[in-house]
């Protein structure tokens, strides 16, 4: 009976469904965050605020990645496109309520334009690397065009902007950044768990297979990229109400990387993966930065990251989840299925 | 007199300087079992990839209930019932059994780019898929990954795969490759139940001769690219051109025995 509960935890983990147990600590991790803003400081509030915005932006990435078995290294001109027309709008047309409804209607259509495009373009070939550099291209391009439309963007200097009332208050706006993880998660989940979703794993697993079953697998990666891009887009514009600030740094390579950096951290095909590797980056950070008055080396902090990175690839190849996963077959003694 | 669901007109493909299907003109007719045999790199693969649409020929045409579909994509020949398993087994390995065939059940239905109904509410199709378990016996796995199956086991898998998709012409590239001994019979006797489907054409690409010999009705030898002779399992059996082929014969030979 324990052989096949480990089993079954590590057929649902790979297929991307939750096991109970997880719901048992996904509901004790969320009753811990419901009150953390009784129990902490503002910096803490604005530290989470921030892991739950990038914590989506890592999601959508990991649909991609973790799913689809797609590799796009242009992420970041959906999460950057987000910020900057959330921060365009409300910079131009005043922060009432609704301008922040033309906001994500904005992104939305900008997302699954740039999606769309992106997709046609990517997914002629099938070939996983043609298909990364074509992305990182056209990242690039969307980036190129931030910093030279100097009139919308301020290009290089940034765009500071003011935000909605409702958001100013840092913890209501740490409770709607936790809602709007949470509806994520749920959302991207009911998506993984739809036919449409199932047929993502298979072109994962193998693409000729999928293709010789019928499939025609080039539209349903668009779709996948169409879904992720407009997630991602909007944890863009979540990212402007916690920022009030898009610069081109938001558009460049280097964010996607961070995105694929907290899937790989805390593993990929997994959802709440994302949400550890989001979780552990940014605390990893934060307390590595703290420690720069023990020490004046730690304000070289990347230097520890990333030695603790090289560590969890070489040893955690499944990430933080994977690890749990261990931890638990260990404890269950498994029996290798057969 | 004939009835071909499947012919190819001139067949040739060239990798470089070497014509690995070279002017091939089979006929594949209704209800047929077809069976192709021939020695390593005759080109029955090859044949196969042209028929399926993985690779493109290099001249020549191949037809389906007389449209011609040279040009056509694997998933439109996919749509139009032709249906292939793979001589390297080909599955979805990090998923489950059920999973693998259900996935072939949902390629067929059309749920088209369904979003938001779990997989798992779609009570026709599951049961669809576990009638199929139950005829290639494998609903006892039904929740192992796909990766954690026998080899056997894994071309029966394929094999479910491949039938759900109710396929007008089936083409079956060496199912039993790789198979241990004793769980040939099995194999043997699922292909009998296909065979017995008359809505099904099969093509049978094998190398075990007992196996062709109670399967056929047609048999169509491969050697160097080209038709080296054709006719059913004894003819082939007794003809000297082929035996030759096989380096002496001793193989066909001793299966035919």
């Amino acid at each position: 009976m324990l052989a096949s509960l480990q089993k079954r935890l590590h057929d649902t983990v790979r297929q991307g469904v939750f096991h109970p147990q997880f719901h048992f600590l996904a509901y004790a991790l969320l009753g811990v965050l419901l009150l953390l803003p009784q129990l902490t400081g503002l910096v803490t509030v604005g530290l989470f605020t921030r892991i739950f915005v990038l914590a989506v932006f890592g999601m959508s990435y990991d649909l991609l990645r973790g799913y689809a078995g797609i590799i796009n290294l242009g992420h970041a001109l959906f999460f950057g496109g987000g910020t900057y027309i959330a921060g365009i709008v409300f910079a131009n047309y005043g922060t009432s309520p609704s301008m922040l409804g033309l906001a994500v209607l904005g992104t939305t259509a900008y997302a699954m334009l740039a999606a769309l495009l992106m997709g046609k373009i990517a997914f002629r070939g099938g070939n996983v690397v043609a298909c990364a550099m074509i992305t990182l291209a056209l990242g690039e391009i969307v980036r190129q065009i931030a910093e030279s439309w100097r009139a919308v963007t301020h290009g290089a200097d940034g765009l500071t902007f003011p935000i909605p009332m409702m958001f100013r208050d840092r913890v209501a706006l740490y409770y709607y950044a936790l809602a709007f993880m949470v509806i994520m998660m749920l959302a991207l989940r009911q998506f993984i768990m739809s036919p449409t979703g199932r047929v993502l794993l298979a072109i994962r697993e193998n693409e000729q297979r999928a293709i010789f079953l019928g499939y025609n697998t080039a539209s349903y990666k668009l779709v996948a990229l169409q879904v992720a891009g407009v997630v991602c887009g909007w944890s863009g514009v979540m990212f402007a109400l916690t920022s009030r600030f898009a610069n081109t740094e938001l558009l460049t390579v280097q964010q996607t990387l961070n995105a694929l950096l907290v899937t790989i951290v805390g593993g990929t095909g997994t959802l709440y993966g994302a949400i550890v590797g989001t979780a552990f980056v940014q605390l990893a950070q934060h307390t590595l930065l703290g420690l720069r008055g023990v020490h004046p080396i730690f304000e070289r902090w990347l230097l520890f990251f990333g030695a603790i990175y090289v560590f969890v690839v070489l040893f955690m190849p499944t990430g933080i989840v994977g690890l749990y996963q261990r931890f638990i077959s260990h404890w269950l003694q498994p029996v290798k299925p057969r | 007199m004939s009835n071909p669901i499947i012919w190819t007109k001139d067949l040739t493909v060239s990798f470089g300087a070497h014509r690995v299907v070279d002017n091939v003109s089979i006929a594949i007719d209704q209800g047929v079992f077809t069976t192709i045999i021939g020695p390593n790199g005759a080109g029955k693969t090859s044949l196969f990839n042209l028929i399926s649409g993985l690779i493109k020929p290099t001249s020549g045409q191949v037809f389906m209930r007389g449209t011609d579909i040279t040009h056509l994509s694997p998933i439109e020949r996919v749509k139009m019932g032709m249906g292939r398993s793979f001589q390297l087994t080909n599955l979805f390995p990090a998923l489950t059994v059920h999973e693998n065939v259900r996935l072939a059940v949902q390629a067929r239905s059309d749920l088209g780019l369904d979003m938001w109904r779990p997989f798992h509410r779609f009570r026709a199709i599951n049961d669809e898929v576990e009638s199929l378990l139950g005829d290639v016996r494998l609903t006892e796995k039904r929740s192992f990954l796909a990766a954690h199956l026998t080899h056997s086991e894994q071309r029966k898998l394929e094999l479910a795969m491949v039938l759900s998709l109710k396929p007008a012409v089936l083409l079956l590239d060496e199912p039993t490759a790789g198979m241990a001994l004793e769980d040939v019979p099995a194999m043997l006797e699922l292909l009998t139940t296909i065979k017995n489907d008359k809505q099904i054409t099969t093509v049978l690409i094998e190398h075990k001769m007992d196996l062709v010999a109670s399967l056929s009705d047609v048999v169509i030898v491969l050697a160097s690219g080209a038709i080296l002779t054709k006719g059913n399992p004894s003819e082939v059996a007794d003809n000297a051109l082929v035996r030759t082929a096989y380096l002496g014969g001793g193989k066909y030979g001793a299966a035919s025995a």
